[in-house]
């Protein structure tokens, strides 16, 4: 079941014949899926130098899992849900978030859904039906299960997919969310990224099982563990398991074996802990240079097209970051909205009140938060 | 000297009729906390106890008449708890669901569902970072094993190489909820996806056959430090609260319960019933004199204890 890794797309570009004959994915998809890495790896790199410049706070990314959850998410259908943890900004491009919301969210401006109430990269996009991103590990496992379950109950024939790091199956809500998944067959999809890393601890420290997959086997449930920088394979392992739930088979956890190439966040420095040479030989397996090899080889890329795609992301990211820094901060009153429907009039009174005084006092410095680029 | 089948015979039969004399004394009301009995179960915790020093540390759930009992504490204090006195175990303040004794190393029961596991892996860990040769034990039922703390309990142990005994009193009971509703997986399977050994029982009324198991596991815990998992299939012959049956409601069979009774060695085995119950009889009449003659806590005592 679970030792053996599942791989499409090998290092040096090539593919599986079996899987060129028998695949849906269109060369629109390939494409689509490529810009949607590119915009992905070309946001971090850009976030951090933000997070660098004090721009923005904090920046939790992504770099060498982009086939990852990029694959995995692209087997979804649009009402389906995600609940992420908080490594997958590239299903949130893929449903159709507009970047700058997600650069305002990072700001916490007033462009930010949640405005400013959420630490930065803590994105919340009901409109793409996906959960939102939380602290608290392992938190949205039982918010997946939970849909699934409502799902299955009300007939709605969608399917619900997590996310979470290998240090997180360490958490209870893994296991009891596995197993209420099973008892129910609950149409929902597990993916666990295993980076290698929770922060400074290795994978060795977390759990001393085989591997992630086989922890499916306790709970009755198939399990798979994928190269997880293979980006073609994480689709379609995602669209099996996608239709086994919706076809009322239950629940699938897939083990994503990949590489955190950068460090934990903006606040770490993966150097201090990752044995030397590690780095170096993942980079060699970046999801990205293998999948643009196969593109180039099948002609559905040229080198011209590739450096267009990556200049635009550039551009589109210096756009969206112009006009996110135009928008202001959240109104004040945001204190005091969003947790009661109907506002109680005792915090309705501390609201005016506190509105009353900003005016007395004015705005005591420049909120624009505009930094020349 | 008494053989090993005579004596844990007699610390079973001693565990059920001390819950038989709660079963009469309960309408009274003198008893002032809910009880989970036990009865039907008390293989298990004589079994398990029977291998453990009074060093090696256990912790059980609220259905803990039958461990404290069977790891050696004493029958004056536990009937001097349920009727809520100063002399009790707990001074009074603890009750049915918290029994405890330290002197023993029966260091707590909990009524809050697999709460007591994440000690036992915890106080392993101390135990472990001091050298001490010491296992420590934590019994709970098949329902703890869906919480939290039941997997990262397992993972953490086995992780860091605790000397843990998890033993799981499957009754297939949570309250109502009948196994089939509720798990996914087999427990003693379960166990090796955190590459644990486990085992598996069948006769939960076998004290002989679990006493064995236990003394093997216990010996290769101690020996390789490695934590491992025990599941012992038993039945529950009450009500999951209280000293009522409830074998007419849908949940439950009869048939099932003949069949247990009919294997059971404290129904079946006459002739040591016999010789054994007056002197039981007598130790357990006179912790209840103890009990109703002893004083109830002062006010005072509401304030003490904690810090
Ligand atoms: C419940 C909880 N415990 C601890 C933390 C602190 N913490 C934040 S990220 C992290 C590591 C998580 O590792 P993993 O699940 O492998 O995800 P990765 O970051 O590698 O993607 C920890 C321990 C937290 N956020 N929540
Ligand atoms: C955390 C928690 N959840 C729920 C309860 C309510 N509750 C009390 S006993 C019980 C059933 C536990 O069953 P099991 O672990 O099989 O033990 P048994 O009572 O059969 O010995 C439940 C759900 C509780 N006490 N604590
Ligand atoms: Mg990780």
């Amino acid at each position: 079941m679970s030792s053996e890794i599942i791989q499409v797309l090998k290092e040096d570009g090539t593919v599986s014949p079996l899987f060129k004959k028998e695949t849906d994915l269109t060369e629109q998809d390939l494409k689509k899926i490529y810009e949607t890495m590119i915009l992905t790896r070309v946001y971090e790199e850009r976030s951090l130098k933000l997070q660098r410049s004090g721009r923005i706070g904090f920046y939790i990314g992504c770099k060498g899992q982009e086939a990852s959850h990029i694959g995995s998410a692209y087997a979804l259908k649009m009402d389906d849900w995600v609940f992420p943890a908080y490594r997958e900004p590239g299903v949130l491009f893929l449903r159709g978030i507009a970047l700058k919301t997600m650069i305002c969210q990072m700001m916490g401006n007033a462009g930010d859904p949640t405005m400013g109430r959420q630490m930065p990269c803590h994105y919340s996009y009901k409109e793409g039906n996906n959960g939102s991103v939380s602290s608290p590990l392992a938190t949205q496992i039982p918010h997946a299960v939970g849909i699934a379950y409502a799902a299955k109950y009300m007939k709605h024939k969608i399917v619900s997919l997590t996310y979470f790091g290998e240090g997180s199956t360490s958490e209870g809500d893994f296991h009891t969310g596995l197993n209420f998944a099973a008892v129910f067959k609950s149409p929902v999809v597990f993916i666990c990224q295993n980076n290698q890393w929770a922060i400074s601890v290795p994978v060795a420290r977390q759990t001393v099982s085989e591997s992630i997959a086989i922890k499916a086997k306790a709970y009755g449930m198939p399990g798979i563990k994928v190269d997880g920088n293979d980006v073609l394979a994480m689709y379609q392992v995602t669209k099996d398991a996608v239709e086994r739930a919706r076809n009322g088979d239950g629940p699938t956890l897939i083990e994503s074996f990949t590489y955190r190439l950068g460090s934990h966040s903006s606040s770490d420095d993966a150097a201090r802990y990752r044995p030397e040479g590690e780095l170096e030989s993942w980079e060699q397996k970046d999801p990205i240079i293998r999948f643009e090899k196969y593109l180039l080889s099948e002609n559905i890329l040229t080198p011209e097209s590739i450096k267009k795609i990556k200049d635009d992301a550039e551009e589109e990211f210096t756009q969206a970051v112009k006009e996110a820094e135009k928008v202001g901060l959240p109104p004040l009153e945001t204190l005091f909205t969003g947790v009661y429907k109907d506002m109680p009039e005792s915090l309705r009174e501390q609201m005016e009140d506190l509105i009353n005084e900003q005016k007395r006092l004015g705005a005591s410095e420049d909120n624009s938060m505009a930094f020349p680029l | 000297m008494i053989s090993l089948y005579k004596n844990l015979f007699y610390q079973s039969l001693r565990i059920r009729m001390v819950e038989e004399k709660i079963i009469e004394i309960y309408p009274s009301d003198k008893i002032q906390s809910p009880v989970h009995l036990s009865i039907g179960q008390e293989a298990v915790a004589v079994g398990i106890c029977n291998n453990l020093l009074k060093t090696d540390l256990l912790y059980s759930s609220y259905r803990s008449h039958a461990y404290y009992l069977a790891k050696g504490a004493n029958l004056n204090k536990m009937f001097a708890e349920l009727y809520g006195k100063v002399t009790g175990c707990g001074k009074g303040k603890a009750g049915s669901m918290h029994l405890a004794e330290k002197s023993v190393g029966f260091m707590g029961s909990s009524a809050v569902v697999a709460s007591t596991i994440s000690h036992a892996v915890g106080s392993a860990l101390a135990s472990k970072r001091l050298n001490k040769n010491q296992v420590c034990v934590a019994t709970f039922g098949d329902g703890a094993s869906e919480e939290g703390s039941y997997h990262e309990s397992l993972n953490f142990a086995s992780v860091f190489k605790l000397p843990v005994l998890f033993v799981c009193e499957n009754n297939g009971l949570a309250i109502h909820s009948t196994i089939d509703q509720r798990h996914s997986y087999k427990i003693h399977e379960h166990a090796k996806s955190y590459n644990l050994k486990s085992t598996y029982i069948e006769e939960g009324y076998d004290f002989m056959k679990i006493n064995s198991l236990i003394s093997e596991t216990i010996n290769e815990i101690k020996l390789t430090g490695l934590p491992q998992v025990v599941e012992i299939k038993t039945y529950r012959y009450k009500e999951h609260v209280g000293i009522g049956d409830d074998h007419h409601v849908p949940y439950r069979s009869s048939k099932d319960f003949d069949n247990w009774k009919s294997v059971d060695p404290l129904i079946q085995d006459k002739t040591l019933i016999n010789e054994f119950s007056e002197k039981i009889n007598a130790e357990i009449e006179a912790a209840v004199n103890f009990a109703e003659q002893s004083e109830f806590p002062a006010d005072s005592e509401l304030f003490t204890d904690i810090y």
